[in-house]
């Protein structure tokens, strides 16, 4: 399936699969794609699907759609490999994948010499170190025009290859070197087989067949030539015409022309990873002439060795990609172990609790202690509270989840907050200070998300500041910006503070100074919420004396104050 | 009835130490709490109690900066229970009882009782 993949900017590794018509970009949270990203306009560009094509279009954003960091106008097709540029994000586009590559193993046949009629021979043997330093070697005058030409292009197009080998798969990467293998060699049919990492056995990869070949014709490839490639590590020129006989015009042979074929060794850094296969028919006129003393072979040394150089560059490739794929696989099943052991954990300590309050409830309930039941009873409710937090936290990052942006008064939300946590501040005996500014509007935003976001900022300053001297203060405060058309939330304590180093760490996912009590959950979830809104957390701490914390976001006026702004609020009622 | 018997107990979870509080003192037992190992060695020397519990987060054992001696000066050995999903050696208290959280009390108070009846 085609997709987009965010390699640069506040999206960064999502993964959007294209699967339908027509999807919208842009920042609002009405779009299909939506970015992250204050330079990407609220609705950027569209993408269409026509057929197995996709064709991109900016939509009179402000800062304009880049591919390959040209700007584009009017509609443009995506190649797969293709880098889009909105504001300050990058992303990758994959095509969809090539249907014709799936019955591979039903196109192709190795088979065992002298089998099937396949009577080819080795006319020329070329060792990979003498082929693979092509793309090395200055441009040297021994070679032909040809040569040359399809060195320099081909290095070029190598480059481009390479820098997107790491993102896409590798039968595309296999797919886009044959390509290019076809637009400088003049093959009919090719394929690349891989070595199976386990079975060591050549397994068909992709297999390209030049445009107006007839397709269906099964590509027989010589089980001793790939041995012999394989094991002395050299690129052949292979032929199955009979060298020894002289040149039967015999008309039956004339009808079918011969057939030659390149096959070469794909030596990476450390083993061959497969070999590059490529044939051509020879024509009977072709023939007639080789009968007459002329060159009648289509392929010569140097396309052997044009090949032998593009394998190496593909192994590489190939190395890269394998090598970048189980980085990441490991990096994610890194990522999911954190995770289920930071949840277990956490949850491990609120069964914990559940056990003790319902111990508690038991053993009232033995001795009709009601003080002893009651006391159980508000353990429980504290417990349930810190496993619904956790589930809301947790939602927070799920895909279905989407921030639902309507007009609400910020000093209400924030309100709710500071009365619902005053019980709290008052057992740990932190003095909980509320100052809403009084010329707050009523703003366009998710009010469900904005309370998540700030009380998980007021709930960690009233825990900093637990033992604070003579006793902890929490000052949680709104302000309006008109000039700035910003929302301000400040929360500040005067904590234990946060020291320079961990600053970066503490919206982190899984990160927690507060040893147990903490999910490492709370601030990336706020600040997951906040960038939701266009805005972001801010943070400014001095270990000893206390953190500010400041949750900003553009403050979008309902109805219709401009026309823009209008559409997005359509959009959202949807 | 002689002194009424005493329980420290060394958790840093509120809870646990609330429930346990509640619990013990209707047994008619003396609590002593601490939050952290440090708090603990220092309160077992002064109050001299029967019995430790003693939670064993990972943190609680590097808070105490050492081996955790909860020796009796008159070398009885005063039981103690240990809780955690720390292995039982990191403490350094071979003696010890262990129970692996997350645990339920019922059996965890049989068991202070039990150990202070034998202690007697």
């Amino acid at each position: 399936m085609a997709s987009f993949f965010v390699i640069r900017g506040n999206d960064q590794g999502n993964k959007f699969d294209l699967n339908s018509d027509r999807l919208e970009i842009g920042r609002d949270a009405g779009n299909d794609i939506q970015l992250h990203d204050q330079e990407v306009s609220r609705s950027h560009a569209e993408l269409v699907r026509e057929g197995r094509r996709y064709f991109l279009r900016d939509l009179g954003s402000s800062n304009g759609t880049y591919v390959n960091r040209r700007r584009i106008t009017g509609r443009y097709e995506l190649n797969s490999g293709d880098q889009v540029q909105m504001g300050k994000t990058l992303i990758l586009f994959t095509g969809p994948s090539d249907p014709s590559s799936t019955h591979l193993l039903d196109n192709i046949d190795i088979v065992a010499h002298q089998q099937h009629g396949d009577n080819s021979r080795i006319l020329r043997s070329m060792s990979q170190a003498e082929g693979s330093q092509l793309f090395g070697m200055e441009p040297g005058t021994a070679e032909t025009s040809w040569l040359a030409r399809a060195r320099s292009n081909l290095q070029v197009m190598y480059r481009t290859a390479l820098a997107v080998s790491h993102t896409l798969d590798i039968d595309q990467l296999l797919h886009r070197i044959l390509t290019l293998i076809f637009d400088w060699v003049e093959a009919d049919r090719g394929c690349i087989m891989l070595v199976h990492p386990d079975t060591g056995k050549l397994q068909p990869k992709v297999h390209f067949n030049r445009r107006g070949k007839p397709t269906g014709e099964r590509l027989v490839i010589s089980q001793t030539i790939l041995d012999y490639v394989m094991q002395h590590n050299e690129g052949v020129l292979t032929s199955n015409a009979q060298e020894d006989e002289r040149w039967n015009p015999a008309a039956s042979i004339v009808d079918l022309g011969i057939r030659e074929a390149l096959c070469v060794p794909m030596q990476g850094r450390y083993d061959v990873v497969g070999v590059i296969y490529i044939d051509t028919a020879v024509p009977p006129h072709r023939m007639l002439q080789k009968a007459s003393g002329g060159s009648g072979n289509k392929f010569t040394e140097e396309h052997l060795k044009l090949l032998i150089a593009v394998a190496h560059q593909a192994a590489l490739a190939v190395e890269d990609t394998r090598y970048y794929s189980a980085m990441v696989q490991a990096e994610r099943l890194a990522a999911i172990g954190q995770t289920i052991t930071s949840l277990a954990h956490h949850i491990k300590n609120v069964l914990q609790g559940i056990r003790g309050a319902s111990f508690l409830i038991q053993d009232g309930l033995q001795r009709h202690d009601e003080e002893e039941i009651r006391q159980g009873w508000e353990m429980m409710e504290r417990k349930q509270q810190l496993i619904s937090n956790l589930v809301m936290d947790m939602l927070t990052f799920s895909k279905e989840r989407e921030p639902e942006m309507l007009p609400a008064e910020l000093n209400q939300v924030v309100g709710d907050i500071v009365e619902l946590m005053h019980l709290r501040a008052k057992e740990k005996q932190v003095q909980l200070d509320w100052l809403p500014d009084l010329a707050m509007p009523t703003l366009t935003f998710d009010p469900e998300g904005l309370h998540r976001a700030v009380l998980n900022v007021v709930t960690n300053a009233i825990d900093a500041c637990e033992n604070s001297e003579p006793h902890g203060i929490v000052r949680v405060s709104t302000l309006y910006l008109p000039n700035e058309k910003l929302a301000r939330v400040t929360v500040e304590d005067n904590g234990v503070g946060i020291p320079a180093d961990e600053i970066d760490d503490i919206f982190s996912l899984f990160v927690s100074t507060k040893h147990n009590r903490g999910t490492g959950l709370g601030l990336p979830v706020s600040q997951k919420i906040l960038k939701e809104h266009g805005g972001e957390i801010r943070v400014e701490s001095e270990v000893g004396r206390g953190s500010r914390f400041y949750l900003e976001f553009p403050a979008i006026l309902p109805e219709n104050n401009n026309a823009s702004d209008s559409r997005v609020t359509q959009h959202h009622a949807r | 009835m002689a002194v009424s018997r005493s329980v420290l107990v060394v958790d840093h979870s509120d809870e646990t130490r609330e429930v346990l509080r509640t619990v013990l003192k209707r047994r008619g037992l003396n609590i002593l709490e601490a939050r952290a190992a440090r708090q603990g060695l220092d309160m077992a020397r002064e109050y001299q109690p029967d019995l430790i519990v003693l939670d064993l987060e990972a943190e609680t054992i590097k808070d105490a900066g050492g081996p955790l001696e909860f020796d009796r000066p008159d070398g009885r050995q005063r039981p103690v229970i240990l809780l955690g999903t720390a292995r039982r050696q990191a403490a350094g208290l071979p003696g010890a009882e262990f129970v692996s959280k997350p645990y339920h009390y019922g059996p965890l108070i049989r068991r202070i009782e039990e150990l202070l009846e034998s202690a007697r």
